[in-house]
């Protein structure tokens, strides 16, 4: 298997950190060394600007992707918004102060691949260890792939049979070259570049992402798939995402996000910006496993994203899933704006922070056309000293007859040390909207571990057990190869959070 | 910072209230500067979200009232059907002697704080040297600085007694607008007892800006019933403030009706420090025409075993805006903590708003914590099943509401106290008025 070399080649360090205490301890080491499986770096020369932001950077920026001039004006003016930001300070997290000078805004590997076969073998192996289906192992698994690999696009398959159905996928970069009308037309347009702190700063930094356009009528044929990767260090990653679902269009599209080991925080601010016209239906999955840092909390990324959907069309559907198992803190608010009459807007969720991983997150569901539903389901599991929060919006507008909510979080507590949060706001100014929100938290019942434990399964087993029923509400809702993966990411993410 | 509304207050703050206590001169200066320097808090200030302090910060009011003491009040708002027994009145913030009733009840002390300031100040120590460091607490700050009565209670170890307490807390209408400040203490022993109301009325008309903030210590063992009736005219404007601490075994019990006022705020603080204390919270509010009323909750368990149970519901018809606040925190080692919070509304208007926020903080594992909030209407069904047993879509409706408003209620023993706040309920309700004929607007 492609993970045994990443344990034989990269962990020599932590092996000799260990062998002063556990001397032939080796399966401790390995195990140790198995909590993160993906922490490995990959050895590539890259073409990294030095740290630091102003407007010559933007420039830079802009002018290294050969963007048009109005792609630079419009990153100028969210840079010069952002200048006049204060970075949030309500979420229930604890952030040293971040040095937005001390960060290099872009890095991309120095020889541009032109096409799959040019991709560096090294970038490629470092995908096979993730197990992204890429190449040949892409069509086998039926999963098209945009990979972007510190921040620029370095493959896109199956474009040819996507581009056949009409469908649009392609590297943001490309989009503003090739299809400027419909970014022009569509980008900022869910999340302005003065909608947050982070949102401004990835604006004008954003160094590419993902574009997607689904034509009127189209079902997208396959599932579309992003993976996310920070490699190098003292980089951010600025990923901006654009999905336009014309009239009637259909798209599932998976977004997974892995990062090797660091010792220092790294940065990752991404927008995602999704739009459904009349009858579409976007549904967006996530699997989130950037590094979270160690068990003393030290290093791991700083995940600030804003995700947002626009349901403009009526009947237009959004569905946001997500498992957040990674990250040293995560900022995260995948939200829906329920324009269109009888349009859907759904959240699952399930967050995990262990060791000292802090994360707040939840969903906004605004309801301002007629008969607009929305459905959030958001599971939060702490263990060790994390810091898990849940924090929603549901608002009704004035205008938002027959609108419907229901909420549930459900929060599981493990160990004595972490902590779980719910802060739902419910806002409502529709007298025919019904609004339901319901929250629990607990630990682990002491009798079903017993009644597992009575059945022979060991506690750790036990627990993994119950941590997945807890969960599988969300689960379900993921594509088949998600969900095994996200059950897995669980079972590691929590090693050694009992007994 | 100081806008209309602070200036003429602070003003009166430096000016006067002098006190020979170093302590509580300290205490009162430390307020003053912090209001000086934070002000009102703003459009950011998370506890003031949904309650704009903008157009308050605009009027001026005059500081305190002179001529309380010698006002005249309709006796009939001080009547509170059911409750015959001792009383204590306030008018516009001070004590009234003349429309009090003190009968001597053994193991009681009902005093006021006029009275603890000039005689025993020091008694008032653990109370009154509160310190509010978070600038939301305003005017809790503003009542540290300008209080100079209100009623202290203190009942002895042991003591359980019988009659019903009945504290009127009145507005009565000036030739100016008036900025009252109250601030109170009930303080129980170890294993007493009592059943309390804090009854705010007021004279229709005035515009005043009422501060009641009282004070509550529950020593080991030790029970209050606390029946909460708020129904000052729909032209004032009051804060209130309920502090409570819970020793050890101490059960609050609290019943809290919210009907009066054009904008309202109240902020219930519990904080059980004491092993297995236990707080039950029920409560209600009924808005209609242009009240805001803002009730916030922020219970805090830090024993062990402790419990809170509360269940509210709101009522928002016409333009009124109905805010909830729950927040329930249990701090690192209140193992065995069971909380349980539910609040459920009624939006009865295209014009109105609800706005609901149930929080959990938890740090600690062996709990057990949940909440609910819902938003909805009156269940069709439920009204269809009236209107076929021959009521009118309006008396229909009224009875529903009631009966959603009842849960804040109805456990209270006493019949005819219970019927008042039917009635007083049920005129605030919109649906008394004639809807026969017209059709449901709803879905």
């Amino acid at each position: 298997m492609a993970t045994n070399m990443t344990r034989e080649s990269e962990p020599l360090v932590l092996r000799d950190r260990e062998s002063v205490s556990s001397e032939g301890n080796e399966h401790i080491v390995e195990a140790i060394n198995r909590r993160y499986g993906a922490g490995f770096v990959t050895d590539i020369e890259t073409d990294t600007l030095p740290p630091g932001l102003n407007e010559d950077v933007v420039r830079w920026i802009s002018a290294r992707k050969g963007e048009p001039g109005w792609m630079t004006e419009w990153r100028l003016q969210a840079y010069r918004h952002w200048l006049t930001m204060i970075p949030p300070e309500w979420a229930k997290l604890r952030i040293a102060p971040i040095d937005f000078q001390a960060i290099s805004y872009f890095a991309a590997p120095k020889e541009g691949p032109k096409s799959l076969a040019e991709v560096d073998p090294k970038l490629l192996e470092t995908y096979e260890k993730l197990g992204v289906p890429l190449h040949e192992r892409a069509r086998l698994a039926g999963v098209a792939v945009d990979a972007v690999f510190d921040s620029v696009s370095v493959g896109t398959t199956f474009r040819k049979e996507l581009a056949e159905a009409g469908v649009i996928f392609c590297s943001m970069s490309e989009a503003v070259k090739e299809h400027p009308d419909l970014v022009r037309a569509y980008l900022g347009s869910v999340v302005p570049t003065s909608d947050n702190y982070f949102a401004a700063l990835n604006s004008a930094v954003f160094s590419d992402g993902s574009f997607v356009f689904i034509p009127k009528g189209v079902r997208c044929p396959m599932e579309l798939s992003t993976y996310f990767r920070i490699n190098a260090i003292n980089t951010g990653q600025f990923e901006r995402t654009l999905i336009v679902a014309e009239e009637g269009a259909s798209v599932s599209y998976l977004e997974g996000c892995t990062a090797p080991m660091r010792d220092e925080n790294q940065l990752h601010a991404a927008v995602v910006e999704l739009v459904a016209l009349d009858d579409a239906d976007i549904k967006y999955s996530t699997v989130q496993n950037w590094y979270p840092g160690d068990e003393n909390g030290l290093g791991g990324i700083y995940n600030f994203v804003t995700k947002r959907g626009d349901c403009r069309g009526v009947r237009s559907k959004i569905s946001w899933t997500q498992v957040e198992t990674g990250s040293a803190i995560t900022w995260k608010y995948p939200s829906c704006v329920l324009r269109g009459d009888e349009s859907v807007g759904e959240f699952h969720s399930v967050a995990l922070t262990h060791h000292h991983q802090q994360a707040d997150t939840g969903t906004k569901m605004i309801h301002i056309g007629r008969n607009t539903k929305s459905k959030i389901i958001a599971k939060g599991i702490s263990a060790g000293r994390g810091q898990n929060s849940y924090r929603g919006l549901v608002k009704v507008e004035k205008g938002a007859s027959g609108a419907r909510n229901y909420t549930q979080c459900d929060s599981l507590l493990i160990g004595k040390k972490c902590g779980a949060h719910t802060f739902p706001y419910i806002e409502v100014k529709n007298p025919s909207a019904i609004v339901e929100h319901e929250a629990t938290t607990s630990k682990i019942s002491d009798d079903q571990l017993f009644y597992c434990r009575s059945r022979g399964i060991a506690e750790e087993d036990a627990v993994s057990l119950i941590v997945d029923g807890f969960c599988r509400q969300v689960f379900r809702e993921l594509p088949m190869e998600f969900a095994v993966e996200a059950k897995k990411l669980l079972e590691v993410s929590l090693e050694g959070a009992v007994g | 910072m100081a806008t209309a509304f602070l200036e003429p207050l602070l003003a009166a703050a430096a000016s006067g209230g002098s006190t020979n206590r170093e302590w509580l001169a300290g205490v009162r200066e430390q307020a003053l500067r912090q209001l000086a320097r934070d002000g009102l808090p703003g459009p950011r200030s998370e506890a003031w979200k949904y309650s704009s302090l903008r157009a308050l910060g605009q009027r001026r009011f005059e500081p305190g009232d002179a001529a309380a003491a010698t006002r005249n009040v309709d006796a009939g708002l001080l009547e509170l059907a059911g409750v015959e027994g001792p009383r204590l009145v306030f008018v516009n913030g001070s004590f009234r002697a003349d429309l009090s009733r003190l009968p001597s009840l053994p193991g009681v002390e009902l005093r006021t704080l006029s009275q603890e300031l000039r005689d025993d100040a020091d008694g008032l120590r653990g109370f009154l040297d509160r310190v509010h460091a978070d600038p939301a607490d305003v005017f809790a700050r503003l009542n540290t600085v300008l209080a100079a009565d209100g009623p202290v209670i203190r009942v002895a170890a042991g003591i359980v007694v019988e009659p019903l307490v009945h504290l009127v807390i009145v507005g009565a209408s000036a030739s100016a607008d008036l900025a009252w400040q109250l601030r109170g203490i009930v303080e129980l022993g170890a294993g007493a007892s009592l059943r309390l109301v804090e009854h705010h009325v007021g004279e229709a008309g005035h515009g005043h800006f009422g501060n009641s903030f009282i004070q509550i210590l529950l020593r080991a063992g030790a029970r209050l019933d606390l029946l909460q009736v708020q129904n000052t005219p729909e032209s004032a404007s009051l804060v209130r403030r309920t502090e409570a601490l819970l020793e050890s075994d101490a059960h609050l019990e609290m019943r809290s009706i919210e009907a009066g006022a054009r904008w309202m705020r109240h902020d219930l603080v519990v904080e059980m420090t004491g092993d297995r204390s236990r707080l039950v919270s029920r409560g209600v509010f009924a808005l209609h025409g242009r009240q805001h009323a803002d009730t916030r909750l922020d219970v805090r368990h830090a024993a062990r075993d402790t419990s809170c149970d509360i269940v509210w519901r709101g009522v928002a018809d016409q333009r009124s805006r109905g805010i909830f606040h729950g927040a329930i925190v249990v701090a690192a080692g209140a193992d065995g903590a069971d909380a349980q919070l539910s609040n459920k509304n009624l939006l009865l208007s295209d014009q109105a708003e609800i706005d609901t926020q149930p929080v959990l903080e938890i740090h600690a594992d062996e709990v057990k914590a949940a909440h609910g909030a819902t938003v909805g209407q009156l269940d069709e069904r439920a009204l269809f099943y009236l209107r076929s047993r021959g009521l009118s879509r309006a008396e229909a409706r009224s009875l529903l509401t009631l009966a959603f408003c009842r849960v804040a209620f109805d456990s209270i023993e006493n019949a005819a106290l219970r019927e008042h706040i039917d009635a007083m309920l049920l005129e605030r309700l919109p649906l008394h008025e004639d809807e026969v004929g017209q059709e449901p607007t709803s879905p």
